[in-house]
């Protein structure tokens, strides 16, 4: 399977601030390939490097086989960008601006099938100012497929989506993805990540400090975690002993990443629930979810 | 042919929006006329005003003159300005910069628009002076003003795209076009007879954009035998015109200065 987009040691400064750390990472045809961060973790000027609107300060970035500082018409039109933040000319109708879109791409598609994928056809004919935010991001994420592209970046496409609007927009690219586009997608939402990327790369402070499917990158921390609320009068050193593993205590709550000895230690807990009558409130046992990668990874909480 | 159906699409997009907004169409048209009613019914009895040292027209050719040329430079300076920065604060220029079409052909439309929006404005203002004020209009005045109006329009769009880099949201620009428009109107000879004016005042204008114009376009009116163009004009105007594009060309941005 060929490479869509090669990144090499890319690096990208902003005064003494460094944007982007020595970042590699490729994308396949044919996937859903995630940037995961916080805020400020470089995932946008990594995007925009790779859109063109960025020159690197080192290494190298490949998009289409072309650098993207050089990147002619013929490269354009094959390629979508839906922006972190962007608004429209009020005065226009939602037709109005797509089909005006529309007419930069050699081979767009058609704009009714496009609101009707983005779900705005009731909206057609409504002229923009007077559509609700999640609405506008609707257009934005309408203009960035109207071109037909190979390959789509998503900037945080989903920011201001209500629950319901959210997971139909899973369904759009998860649609593009089966028609063959690749897409490339920012986002802060393990769910989201979880949910639509093929593979994913987590950065914090401009590196990526994890990379993979989702599915590896979890069962890499372990099969199981074990979270319960420590007792007031139990220092975390004695039901370390009892349970005989190290539990990390944050907010009162201790927790831990196990592999096959989750049932001895499991056990153990019980035993000594038990016979010291202090109940275990909140008691969990859960396979780790991506949310637990990423503060893993990124050393932070959310 | 793709490069002119582009601009042309971009300048339809723009004469929409501007035909919808209410705001614009008061600026561009409504008071360059108003003006032009007001001043020539309260200096109709002047008969005559000097226009320039030694040179003097009827009033209704001062004020149709100069009132055309600072509506150009009102509605021209200030709509590619607020158009140019609000699609950028917008995001629409980056996009616009990522879509496989060749730049060029957003300021193609930009200028496609202002001609037409332009053109009207001079077609009205004519209208009124010659059928409400009786100012004789020749076929030859006309060439001519079309002449200049494609001139101010070319002239007043390099000077707002060179200063957009320093107009960070368009309601900064909408207040700023116009300030600029009155306070060059005043050393102008558009409302007032130069005559009014201190000497170095006249002399700094003369090398302005608005006064060459405005001027040009007063003697065209007044003239009762063909004048021809005048060359002075086309040479300021020119000069301001292709330094302001050369300024423009290297400050120019298409992402939003807000980040």
């Amino acid at each position: 399977m060929t490479n869509v987009i090669e990144v090499q040691n890319l690096t990208k400064r902003f005064g003494r601030l460094v944007a982007v750390d020595d970042v590699s990472f490729a994308v396949k045809q044919g996937e859903i390939f995630g940037l995961l961060g916080e805020n400020g973790a470089g995932k946008t000027t990594t995007i925009e490097i790779l859109e063109g609107f960025q020159k690197p300060d080192k290494g190298s970035a490949t998009v289409l086989g072309v650098n993207p500082l050089h990147g002619h018409r013929d490269w354009r039109d094959r390629i979508g960008l839906v922006l972190q933040e962007s608004d429209f000319d009020p005065l226009h109708t939602v037709t109005e601006t797509l089909s005006l879109f529309a007419s930069f791409f050699s081979k767009p598609r058609n704009v009714a099938q496009t609101l009707e994928m983005v779900g705005l056809t009731d909206k057609a004919h409504e002229r923009i100012g007077r559509l609700s935010g999640g609405q506008k991001r609707r257009i934005d994420v309408a203009l960035g497929i109207i071109g037909h592209p190979d390959l789509l970046f998503l900037d945080e496409p989903t920011t201001g989506f209500d629950p319901v609007a959210r997971r139909e927009f899973w369904e759009v690219i998860e649609d593009l993805c089966r028609a063959g586009t690749s897409i490339v997608l920012t986002t802060h939402y393990m769910e989201e990540a979880e949910r639509l990327c093929d593979r994913l790369a987590i950065m914090s402070k401009g590196q990526i400090v994890a990379e993979g499917t989702s599915q590896a990158l979890i069962s890499a921390l372990g099969a199981t975690t074990i979270r319960f609320e420590l007792p007031l009068d139990v220092e975390p050193a004695a039901i370390c002993a009892v349970a005989g593993v190290d539990f990390s205590v944050r907010d009162n709550v201790a927790a831990a990443l196990l592999g096959d000895e989750v049932q001895d230690v499991l056990l153990r807990l019980l035993t000594w629930s038990r016979s010291t009558d202090r109940p275990l409130i909140g008691l969990e046992v859960v396979r780790p979810t991506l949310n637990d990668v990423f503060l893993g990874a990124t050393g932070s909480e959310s | 042919m793709r490069f002119i159906r582009l601009s042309f699409s971009q300048a339809w997009y723009n004469l929409r929006a501007y035909l919808r907004s209410a705001r614009t169409v008061v600026l561009g048209v409504v008071m360059p006329v108003g003006l032009l009613v007001i001043l020539s019914w309260v200096f109709a009895h002047q008969g005559q005003i000097a226009a320039a040292a030694g040179y003097r027209i009827s009033a209704i050719a001062f004020y149709a003159g100069g009132l055309t040329a600072y509506g150009l430079l009102l509605g021209t300076f200030t709509g590619v300005m607020v158009a140019v920065v609000g699609a950028r604060e917008a995001g629409w220029l980056k996009r616009f910069r990522a879509a496989p079409v060749p730049p060029g052909s957003y300021l193609t439309g930009q200028i496609l628009f202002n001609v037409v929006i332009s053109m009207a404005l001079v077609f009205v203002m004519m209208a009124i002076a010659s059928l409400v004020y009786g100012l004789h209009l020749r076929a030859d005045a006309l060439v001519a003003l079309f002449a200049y109006t494609l001139l101010g329009v070319f002239c007043f769009t390099a000077i707002a795209l060179a200063v957009t880099r320093l107009i960070t949201t368009p309601e900064m620009g909408s207040s700023v076009g116009p300030f600029v428009a009155i306070t060059l109107s005043f050393t102008s000879g558009v409302f007032l007879p130069p005559d009014l004016m201190p000497h170095w005042l006249v002399d700094v204008s003369n090398y302005l954009p608005l006064e060459p114009l405005a001027q040009s376009m007063q003697s065209a009116l007044a003239h009762s035998s063909g004048t021809g163009l005048q060359l002075r004009t086309f040479l300021v105007l020119g000069v301001w015109a292709v330094v302001s594009f050369a300024l423009a060309r290297l400050t120019f941005k298409w992402q939003p200065l807000r980040r």
